[in-house]
Parts: structure tokens; C-alpha cells; sequence
């Protein structure tokens, strides 16, 4: 056995242990909650010097996968970690990996897939990845994390398959626990050897072709051989246990059962909720229950034998899914065990119970009820756990009048006017004290007199106001996904034209606004160019308080440069992020829209000038684009009282410069050095708790290169504004 | 190894458990962290530590859980401590608005961050049992330049009778030390003086009086199910946060509005994030224009951006505890309703990281 050390960690914390250990050379990536711990620890890791694995942030899920595809076609050893819809967002890409037989490893903390957004766990993601031809492992401790992912390098390189390994969000992405490392990093680096790549597209001596054009004959063959690649492969892993076994002291299976050997009920639970069933079967033994149960660490290749050896004296066994597969009468797990018992011709009852979906906690209390279900002689064959009809005389009252277009007719010239346009937001959202994206959209508000609908992309902004069971909208409200909340929006503009045009809905005009964060402007930067583009009649609202601070400030394109974030660690080894802030608007205004502005809150009036101005243009003439620079104490770590200060020294140092581009002409709106206002970048960076830093000297060059870039967009601002033609 | 620490009681698994509530920003999570690595490096227990998963941000109730076990027994259970050994409450204000007393009993030691006594609290509480300690853990961390978690965790330590001092200092030493070297001293000087200042006092259950009995851990449920929820989870009841109460995010300060000297020009409005004030057509200076009748409390929560902006300091920033009743205080204006019933507002289901910048967020000092 080779020398270990005890850590009290998580989950994340050790899969991100054991990636620094085998120094993977590549990790393409995009946070999603609950895996984004993994990328923040490699990056802390990295700023401290203790790997040299590139971490690449992706601006999407999909860009994520394609990163680490590329990588994979160097033949090195490539990185990732993701859940939920960020999953299913790469998912087109991962039959390419596993089709293409690149082998690589891919953390999954599983998580709830939306609609309605959920952030907590259940295995609703994992299961959707049962068809893609890639290993999957299910850990179900932080241990387990840790092992696996050493052992899943060496599974992968083996037969050539690429290997996610899954485990609960939160209960074991989050949950700390004793765990054993190995001291010398050396001795992970050993066990997973040198990886010799098949075929490398970086090989000139022998030149490739990686993604053939296949149909028949030949594409059934190629998936033949994956098919091969996945017996291969069952046989395998106790292979690899084993040899690790001995290093580690550690025994795994491919599948684990507790008290099962006499039971007559078993209970059948992936994740970590065999742990709390361990439990409840030891209290139902002690009262002379023959129960037992029973989990798997194998989703794929599926462990049919093994598992066989479990359940085959059973009379009863009762499987806990924690995802349903719609329609089928039971979650995968149970399709899948009965579809194992039909093949050994056992004649076993299965009862199914769909649990703890969105993070529903699992007691005991829950595992006795489900191992109890066995002994009912008449339980139905499947239902769920743990749902409630509601309270029946529950009924909610009207707090407000509905906000039509005469009650917001309101024309705001002087704030005083302003304090009159009734708020499209109600107050008692859960937004942290001091945040600017309610002053933001108020005041964008105030600007857009009549019938608006609103359409929120994920984020801070949309999290803080529709909380179920309430909502903070007066006005009609949608919510999609940060990748499609521009289309999104503009389908409901189609809708709502073609129903005017057909007479099926009263005349006169409905504004439609899009709002999104930063990182809604970097994973859904695609949508919106295509909309503007297209023309849509709405307006894209941003507000960029320059990071993904929903999910606990990761890097967004738009983080100034040098600021720490989770994902830009300040050490010896690295300052901060590494590259300039994006110039979104120019992006917006290259797809030559109507209407491009930028606004802050320390302007308010030229603030909801140019938000009646984008309603005008987007209602008559296309797409509208107004970005506010907004206001994060938690993530500036600044004081929240300060703030408009703060804006308005980002405006005066002309990082955040006020313009507009109005039918492709560009004006000013405010010029800081004509009002002999203008101050260096660094007096707004030094404000702010996150690049605070950059006001000591080590960092100068760091400042003097954002200063060159800013002062380099500025000119071209104001050569623009100069010269009609630009 | 070196030997384990023995636990004094546990419950019929073998667990010694612990809860904290708090509110974001005050350091639970934090200390919940320390004190699961306290016992499992320090003590050589196996230990668990994890937080409710609600949000870390500011202001909004945050639980964090701790279990120990003997190094040879498995920790199998994965959901929230229900029948806490310690319950460590971080903010008075949370009484009354969440069930932080849930299966407290006789067995419970109850660390309260508060200037109060034990007997107040228990009356504040409508405790049913259990040892109270009281701990100003608020002046302590202001006195030493430490942080309330600081102050909380030697108190914890203290209560558990099998924490000793010196491990907490050690784990102190290591982390803290390491992280922010100038802070050490202070937080060293807060857990001490947390572990030594306790006001404390045990209380037996009250026979015969319903209003002190005990609370059972329970799930939340909503009021809508899946018979009478909307389908799709589509809502139906819009502007309805208006019912959330936000003062327990407040910290400790509050905007007082002195309207003589107000001029109605609206900054503040137009800088505060919760929508509180409440302007209605009147007449300022003999002309007529929207005036700012008051503010709504509910929903402040104490960002002081309206101070601030304000250029004739007609709001200034007032402690909210010498003003409990602050003029022009008012509902919003907008509201259908004769009466709505306030809630505390509970998680919001986000959560954010457990990165470092989030530990350091309040001027410098560990939160």
C-alpha cells in the first residue's frame, strides 16, 4: 500500500484533487452549479503553483465539449465537469467523443434538468446520458469521487472510450467527509502511466483523418466496435479495482449489496441514499425484518450479472429512482433491473418509486417507507414518493392591480416624473442588499410607457425574483435558459404579430424586453446575434456586473482583466483573469441594428432617455441593445451604499463609456474629459474589493495594459462619434 | 493514529449532531466547515459537514450541519440533523420567522448570539427545553477585531464538552493564520472570549402551557400541491413577493427619513434596489408634483444606497435598534389588500460557491 493522508473535503474538492494529481493537459469547461467547485479549486490550485493543466473556460456548455474534443484528438489527457442542462447542452457532443473513440474523463454532479429551473439534485441529467456510448461510474461518498476518477483515466485509455464519472450534487458534490489521498502525487501519476494515443492529429509522420463521413455498411461495424469496446471494458474495471486495491487498500465493486444475501425485500438505490438505507435496514433487522439493500457503481457498461448475483433470491425488490422516464411506469434504474430479470427469466416483484427529485432530502423515514411497500400485498406497481395534493382551501389573492397601458402611460422627463411610472417589478425579491439589477431594470422601466413583457434569461436577476411559490412580476413574464432567451423572446413576438394580423388579438403595442446577465451574453451571445440579425422587435437588456455571480462569480468574457473571481485566482503564479473585458456592444452593433446604447445608473436621466429611445426603435424598426454596467457588492466586494459612486467612476474612467449608435451613427452621450472628469482606470479597479489588488505595484504592467486598452476603445468611440461613416 | 476523542452522549446512531442557522453573511457556513474539520482532523472522529444549499447571499437564511461519529462507525445519513445536540443560532432576528427551535429538547445546548439573558431568550423562543448560552458575540467581534463565527465557534466548542480550546486554536492557527496572517490575533482573542463568556442557564419543559412546547422537525411544504398548483409551474400570482419581510437582512442599520428637509427629486428612488418609497402626487413648494410620502420597512434591507444619494441628507442612517418605530414608515401604496400577511423570506434556492472571496467580503475581515 502506498502512503496516504487524511483530507476532510468534498466531492468536488477531490475529484479537483485527483485531476491536480494526474495533471490532466487540458480542461475545457463552462460552470454550472453544483460542478463548478470543481473548475474553482484547479484554478485556486493552479494560482498557487501545484499543476500546470490548462484550464480553459468555454463561453457555453457545448464549446466546453468541443474544447475538450480537440484536445482529445492531440492524444493527451483532457478534463471536464458538468451537470444538468449544461450536460444536455454538450450532450450533442458526446456520442462525437465517444463515436470517434477519444477517450478523456467528464466529472458529472447530477442535478435536476429544467423547466422549472431546479439547482438541487436528483439524477434527472445522468440518465440521459445511458445512449451515448460513454463509461459511466457512479460514486456515492467523496471517496468515491476521489477513486474513481483515478481509476476511470486508466479504464478509459484502455478501451478507448471516454468515462463520466457521476455522483449526487450537493449530498456528495458538497457533503465534506474523511477521506484518504495519496501523499505523493507521484503515486497517482504511476497508476495511470504514460498515455500512448492511438491516433493523434498532431502526428505529421502519420497523418490521420479523425470524423470520417460514414453511412452504410460501414457505420454498423464502427458502432459494432464500440459495442466490443463495452464488454471490453465490463471486464476490465474489477481489473482495475483490484490493481488499485492494492495501492489504496480500498475495495471496490462493480456493484455493492448490504444484508442481501437472505433478504426477501431488497431496496434498490443509486447514489447516496444506500448509505441512509444502510441504516434503516439495520433498524428493520433488529425487529427481525429480512430486508437488504443494494446499489450500483456501474451505469454503463450495465452490470447485469453482477447484479443478478444480488437479487436472484429476492421475492420482492422495491427500486428508488430518482428520475422518472416519463410515461414508462418507473425511472431508468427500474426499467433497466426489470429488463435484468426478464433476461435471467427470475420471477421477482418490482415495485417502483420515483424520490428526492430537486433536492428533496431522503431520510430514513423514507427508506423504511419504500422497504415497507414490499410487505403491502396490494402496492401499485409505480408511484411517486414524497409529492402532496396542497392545502385545500389554499388561495392566493390579488396583491396588485394588473398593469395595462393606460396605468403606465407615463411620460418621465425629471426623475421627480419618474418616481410616477408604476414599478413592472414588485418590491420583496430575495436580491442580495444593494444589488443593481433591480435599480437597472427599474429604471430602464421607467423610460417604456405602456404594455410590456418581459423576458428573463437565467441568472441572479431571474433566481432573486421568481422564487416559487412567488413572483416578483406585475407584468407577463418568461423565463428560458441563457442560451436561447433571445430567440425565445422573438418566437413570442412572432406570435403575438401574427395573432394581431389574423384579428385574434386587439390592436395597439406590447414591448417585449429581454434581460440577461453578462454570462447570458456569452453562452447566449449566438441567440442574440442571430435576433438582431433577424430584426426581432424587442430589446436586449444587459446588465454586466461583469461575472456569473449567480453561481458564486466565476470569469465572464466581460470580468476586467486582473479581477480575481472563483475562476481567476489571485497567486504566485497568476494575477487574476487573463484577458481584456468583451466589447459587447460593438459585437451587438457589428450585426448593424437599429439601435445600440450604453447606460449606467449614475446617468439616470440619459439612463431612460435612451430606454424610451429603445422601445421606439425596437417597437418600429428591429432589435434594440442597451447594456448597463450594474452594481455586485457580494462579487465587488465593495460596500453596497457606495455603488452609484462606483458606476459612475467606471463611466468617468471610460471603461464603461456612455454612447449610442443610433441607425449606425454614434454619439456620445456623456465625454468625461470635456467635463474634466475623466480619471485613470486604476482609481475605479482600486474601489472594488476584487481588483483591489491591481493598485500595488507588482501588478503595474497588468493596469498599464488595461489602460492602453481602454484608452484605444475610447479613441475609436470617439473617432466613430466624429465621422458618420464609421 | 493518535486516539479519537470520546463523544459524551449520542443519538441511536451513533451520531453527535450539530445545527447551525444563520443568516448569509455572518459565517456559518464557515464555522460549520471548522467545526466538521475540527472533529475529524483534530478529534480523529469521522465527521460530515454540509450546509442547507440555500443561498449564501446576503441577508437570506443559511443552515449548516455537523456529524460526528467514533472513527470505526459509518456516517450513513445524508439529509438535515432534525434532533440537533448543539443548535447555534447566529442572529436573534430569525426567531419567530423560521422554526430554528425544531427538535430541541432537554438534551439540546443553544448557543444564541445576543445581548439578551437566558430567560429572555427563552421567553423570545417559547423554548420547550434545553441549556440556553447566551454570547454577545456581536461586541466581542467588534472588540477584537474578530468576526461573529469566530466568537460563535469558541462558544460552540465550549457547550460540546469535548471540544478543548487548544484544537480550536490550532484550527485557527492553520487556516485563518495561514489565509490572513494580520487577523489572527483577533480571531484567536474572539474564540477564546467565546469560549469563556457564556451566560448560561437550563431550562425544563413548562407542563401545561401550549405555548412552549415542542417543535418537531418538519419538511416545508407549499400550499400548493399537485392537485391545486397551476401546471408547468407557471404563476399565476404576480408581484406576490410584495408579501416577503427582508428587515432580518438588515445589518443593524436602517434609513431614516426626515421629510422636512426632502425636496422630492427622486434620487433615492431611483437608487434603491427594493422599491421602498412611496411617492404620490401632492404638492412640494406650492407646485404640484410626486412627493415622497414615506418608506415601506418591509422590504428594506439596509443597503443605505438611498443615504447616500441623498443631497440635502433627508435620509440619514439610523442604528434600527434605537428606532424601532421609525417615522413615515408605510405599506406600499400600491397594494390592494386592507392587510397582507408578511413572511420571512426563506432560502431562494441558490446557491453560490464556497470560494474564498465569499469568505471575505465584509471589508477585509472573515465573514
Amino acid at each position: 500500500m502506498k502512503e496516504q493522508k487524511m483530507l476532510f473535503e468534498s466531492g468536488n474538492e477531490l475529484a479537483a484533487y485527483a485531476a491536480k494529481q494526474i495533471n490532466y493537459h487540458v480542461m475545457g469547461y463552462y460552470p454550472i452549479t453544483p460542478s463548478t467547485q470543481i473548475a474553482e479549486y484547479l484554478d485556486q490550485m493552479k494560482a498557487d503553483g501545484e499543476h500546470d493543466i490548462s484550464l480553459i473556460a468555454a463561453e457555453g456548455e457545448h464549446s466546453a465539449a468541443g474544447i475538450c474534443y480537440g484536445a482529445t484528438t492531440g492524444g493527451g489527457r483532457v478534463f471536464n465537469a458538468t451537470s444538468a442542462n449544461g450536460l444536455l447542452y454538450a450532450i450533442e457532443q458526446l456520442p462525437v467523443q465517444s463515436g470517434t473513440r477519444m477517450p478523456m474523463v467528464m466529472n458529472v454532479a447530477c442535478r435536476t434538468v429544467s423547466g422549472p429551473l431546479s439547482i438541487k439534485g436528483d439524477h434527472s441529467d445522468i440518465m440521459y446520458t445511458l445512449n451515448t456510448g460513454w463509461l459511466i461510474l457512479f460514486a456515492n461518498t467523496p471517496q468515491e469521487v476521489y477513486d474513481f476518477n483515478i481509476c476511470a483515466l486508466r479504464w478509459a485509455e484502455k478501451v478507448n472510450l471516454p468515462v463520466i464519472v457521476a455522483f449526487d450534487g450537493f449530498f456528495t458534490s458538497h457533503q465534506k467527509r474523511n477521506s484518504q489521498v495519496f501523499v505523493d502525487d507521484s503515486v497517482v501519476k504511476e497508476f495511470v502511466g504514460e498515455y500512448e494515443a492511438k491516433y493523434s492529429a498532431l502526428d505529421m509522420e502519420h497523418p490521420v483523418s479523425i470524423g470520417s463521413y460514414m453511412n452504410e455498411p460501414d457505420i454498423i461495424n464502427n458502432k459494432y466496435q464500440l459495442h466490443l469496446a463495452m464488454r471490453e471494458a465490463l471486464d476490465e474495471l474489477p481489473i482495475i479495482f483490484k490493481e488499485y486495491e492494492e495501492l489504496s487498500g480500498r475495495t471496490y465493486d462493480i456493484v455493492q449489496g448490504y444484508q442481501y444475501e437472505d433478504a426477501e425485500i431488497l431496496l434498490f438505490v443509486l447514489g447516496s441514499a444506500y448509505h441512509t438505507a444502510k441504516v434503516t435496514v439495520d433498524k428493520m433487522r433488529a425487529k427481525g425484518k429480512k430486508v437488504g439493500v443494494f446499489t450500483t457503481k456501474l451505469l454503463r457498461p450495465y452490470p447485469a450479472k453482477a447484479l443478478y448475483e444480488i437479487c436472484k433470491h429476492a421475492k420482492t425488490i422495491v427500486v428508488a429512482d430518482r428520475q422518472d422516464s416519463y410515461g414508462a411506469g418507473g425511472g431508468n434504474l427500474s426499467i433497466e433491473l426489470k429488463a435484468m430479470l426478464q433476461e435471467y427469466q427470475l420471477a421477482i416483484k418490482v415495485i417502483s418509486r420515483v424520490y428526492g427529485l430537486g433536492g428533496k432530502d431522503f431520510y430514513e423515514e423514507d427508506a423504511k417507507a419504500l422497504l415497507e411497500l414490499g410487505y403491502e400485498k396490494d402496492a401499485i406497481a409505480f408511484d411517486y414518493l414524497g409529492t402532496y395534493t396542497g392545502e385545500q382551501d389554499y388561495s392566493v389573492t390579488p396583491l396588485f392591480a394588473p398593469l395595462r397601458e393606460k396605468e403606465t402611460a407615463i411620460e418621465c422627463k425629471t426623475l421627480n416624473e419618474s418616481t410616477a411610472m408604476p414599478k413592472r417589478l414588485a418590491p420583496g425579491h430575495g436580491a442580495c442588499p444593494g444589488c443593481g439589477i433591480p435599480v437597472n431594470v427599474n429604471m430602464l422601466m421607467r423610460g417604456i410607457k405602456g404594455n410590456v413583457v418581459i423576458l428573463f434569461q437565467t441568472g441572479c436577476g431571474m433566481v432573486v425574483t421568481t422564487a416559487y411559490p412567488k413572483t416578483a412580476f406585475k407584468v407577463p413574464y418568461v423565463h428560458n435558459l441563457f442560451q436561447n432567451g433571445a430567440a425565445t423572446l422573438s418566437g413570442l413576438v412572432e406570435m403575438f404579430k401574427q395573432k394581431q394580423k389574423r384579428g385574434e388579438y386587439p390592436e395597439g403595442d406590447i414591448t417585449f424586453v429581454m434581460v440577461s446577465g453578462d454570462g447570458g451574453m456569452d453562452i447566449g451571445m449566438g441567440s442574440a446575434l442571430g435576433t438582431a440579425i433577424r430584426g426581432a422587435n424587442l430589446i436586449i437588456f444587459e446588465y454586466d456586473n461583469g461575472g456569473y455571480m449567480n453561481t458564486g462569480y466565476q470569469l465572464s468574457y466581460s470580468t476586467p482583466m486582473g479581477a480575481k473571481s472563483s475562476t481567476s485566482h489571485v497567486g504566485n503564479m497568476q494575477y487574476g483573469k487573463t484577458f481584456f473585458h468583451k466589447d459587447s456592444p460593438m459585437l451587438m452593433a457589428a450585426t448593424n441594428m437599429p439601435y445600440v446604447a450604453t447606460v449606467a445608473e449614475s446617468n439616470p436621466l440619459d439612463f431612460m432617455k435612451k430606454a424610451a429611445k429603445a422601445q421606439k426603435y425596437a417597437n418600429e424598426y428591429g432589435t434594440a441593445y442597451v447594456k448597463a454596467i450594474s452594481a455586485c457588492p457580494l462579487n465587488w466586494s465593495d460596500p453596497p451604499n457606495n455603488e452609484r459612486s462606483v458606476i459612475a467612476a467606471a463611466v468617468d474612467s471610460c471603461y464603461f463609456p456612455l454612447f449610442e449608435i443610433e441607425q449606425g451613427i454614434t454619439s456620445l452621450s456623456y465625454d468625461p474629459e470635456n467635463s474634466k472628469k475623466k480619471i485613470p482606470v486604476s482609481d475605479w479597479l482600486v474601489m472594488m474589493g476584487r481588483t483591489k489588488h491591481l493598485g500595488k505595484e507588482e501588478y503595474r504592467s497588468v493596469v498599464e495594459s488595461i489602460q492602453a486598452e481602454v484608452d484605444r476603445r475610447w479613441e475609436r468611440l470617439k473617432a466613430r462619434a466624429e465621422h458618420p461613416l464609421l | 493514529m493518535e486516539e479519537s476523542v470520546l463523544l459524551p452522549i449520542t443519538n441511536e446512531n451513533g451520531y453527535y449532531e450539530i445545527r447551525l442557522e444563520s443568516i448569509g453573511g455572518l459565517g456559518a457556513n464557515l464555522c460549520g466547515k471548522m467545526l466538521g474539520e475540527l472533529g475529524a482532523m483534530y478529534l480523529k472522529l469521522n465527521a460530515a459537514s454540509f450546509s442547507s444549499y440555500g443561498s449564501e447571499k446576503r441577508g437570506s437564511p443559511v443552515k449548516a450541519f455537523i456529524r460526528y461519529s467514533a472513527p470505526n462507525r459509518e456516517i450513513g445519513i445524508n439529509s438535515p440533523v432534525e434532533k440537533p445536540h448543539i443548535l447555534g443560532l447566529f442572529h436573534e432576528a430569525m426567531i419567530g420567522k423560521s422554526a430554528v427551535t425544531a427538535g430541541v429538547d432537554e438534551n439540546t445546548q443553544i448557543v444564541i448570539n445576543t445581548t439578551a439573558t437566558p430567560d429572555e431568550m427563552r421567553e423570545k423562543m417559547k423554548l420547550y427545553a434545553g441549556t440556553i448560552h447566551c454570547i454577545d458575540a456581536l461586541s466581542i467581534a467588534m472588540e477584537e477585531k474578530s468576526r461573529i463565527n469566530m466568537v460563535m465557534l469558541g462558544a460552540l466548542a465550549k457547550v460540546s464538552g469535548f471540544i478543548p480550546l487548544d484544537a480550536v486554536e490550532s484550527i485557527v492557527k492553520d487556516t485563518i493564520g495561514k489565509k490572513y496572517p494580520a487577523m489572527l490575533e483577533g480571531n484567536l482573542a474572539g474564540v477564546r472570549r467565546g469560549y469563556e463568556e457564556l451566560l448560561s442557564k437550563t431550562f425544563e419543559p413548562l407542563k401545561d402551557d401550549s405555548d412552549f412546547e415542542y417543535v418537531p422537525y418538519e419538511d416545508v411544504k407549499s400550499g400548493w400541491g399537485y392537485e391545486n398548483a397551476p401546471i408547468g409551474g407557471v404563476n399565476p400570482c404576480f408581484g406576490s413577493t410584495v408579501s416577503n419581510d427582508l428587515s432580518a437582512s438588515r445589518e443593524g442599520y436602517i434609513p431614516l427619513f426626515i421629510k422636512e428637509r426632502c425636496i422630492n427629486c427622486g434620487l433615492c428612488d431611483s437608487t434603491c434596489p427594493d422599491m421602498v418609497f412611496q411617492f404620490e402626487k401632492g404638492e412640494y413648494k406650492g407646485k404640484e408634483m410626486m412627493v415622497n410620502q414615506g418608506l415601506d420597512y418591509h422590504h428594506c434591507k439596509g443597503c443605505l444606497r438611498c443615504v447616500e444619494v441623498c443631497p440635502v441628507a433627508a435620509l440619514v442612517r439610523g442604528v434600527e435598534k434605537e428606532h424601532p418605530d421609525p417615522a413615515f414608515s408605510m405599506r406600499n401604496k400600491d397594494l390592494l389588500q386592507e392587510e397582507i400577511e408578511y413572511e420571512e423570506v426563506g432560502p431562494n434556492s441558490y446557491v453560490t460557491s464556497e470560494s474564498y472571496l465569499t469568505e471575505e467580503r465584509v471589508e477585509g475581515g472573515l465573514v
